[in-house]
């Protein structure tokens, strides 16, 4: 396997994390992907900048949590969001990567889309792929509303 | 009887803490930032429920968390403490303020999990 594919594997396996983390299943492959180090940072649809691996962990567990309280995933069998025209540019021993991220929730009202261009960085780690940065564009406030809504209230 | 007047005393740094500030018009104001190191989480844990016993029932309470970033499980749990402080007090008004999307889902959690969500106003 060449390094693109390599780091291209990597960064899917990002989005499989993610899905994992949207379905309730677990943070623990999300933990996987990342390098823990102090340089790391992500930023989500939802909310700022974190910045080093105790900050970025805290909100994907934060985003765990969040999405513990949809309930729309419990009869659909689709995928909840993926990842198109994903572009990975390998040099050396880092990658980066850009695409857009589609993903619909079935809420009480109705569907809700979201789509937003992702960029990504990974390192070469002692030979692995870990990804260093994340980033989503902001959801439009609609969406953002609506999730809030989801978490104060407790329902999907 | 009115909140006595007392001057803010800073825990933390830049990157994480938070100031207390009682006025004598009966608001009590807690501004927390950034994201809080063990030292900060301890003193939150301690200052903050103290100071909610000076609130009055006709006085204010004001979490003020504009540049809060999601707390790991300690932080969280420092939050607890004061909401679940909060929680049997007579008050006047409840508001917790923030800006961070994220921060503000998990205010909102956690303001439910102390069955707060009812009495403070989340802005």
């Amino acid at each position: 396997m060449g390094s693109a594919e390599e780091a291209g594997k990597a960064i899917q396996s990002f989005y499989d994390a993610l899905e994992d983390l949207l379905r309730g299943r677990g943070t623990a492959s999300m933990n996987e992907v990342w390098h823990h180090g102090d340089y790391v940072t992500t930023v989500h649809p939802f909310g700022h900048w974190a910045r080093g691996w105790t900050e970025v962990w805290a909100t994907w567990e934060e985003g765990a949590a969040v999405f513990a309280t949809y309930q729309g995933h419990a009869t659909r069998t689709d995928i909840i969001g993926t990842i198109h025209d994903l572009k990975v540019a390998v040099h050396g021993d880092a990658a980066h990567s850009t695409g857009v991220y589609k993903s619909r929730l079935y809420m009480s009202e109705g569907p809700m889309d979201l789509k937003v261009n992702c960029t990504n960085v990974a390192h070469r780690i002692d030979g692995v792929w870990k990804l260093v940065l994340h980033h989503a564009d902001q959801a439009p406030p609609e969406w953002n509303a609506r999730i809030g809504k989801m978490v104060e209230s407790g329902r999907s | 009887m009115p909140l006595a007047e007392f001057s803010p005393a800073e825990v933390g740094t830049e990157a994480g803490g938070f100031r207390i500030v009682g006025t004598a018009q009966g608001v009590l104001r807690m501004t927390v930032w950034g994201y809080w190191p063990q030292d900060v989480v301890r003193t939150f844990s301690s200052d903050a429920p103290s100071a909610l016993q000076k609130l009055s029932p006709s006085g204010t309470f004001v979490l003020e968390a504009t540049e809060l970033k999601p707390q790991g499980a300690d932080g969280q749990e420092a939050l607890r403490v004061l909401f679940r402080a909060l929680a049997p007090l007579e008050f006047a008004k409840a508001s917790v303020v923030a800006s961070n999307a994220l921060t503000r889902m998990q205010l909102a959690r956690l303001l439910r999990e102390c069955s707060l969500d009812g009495r403070a106003q989340l802005g």
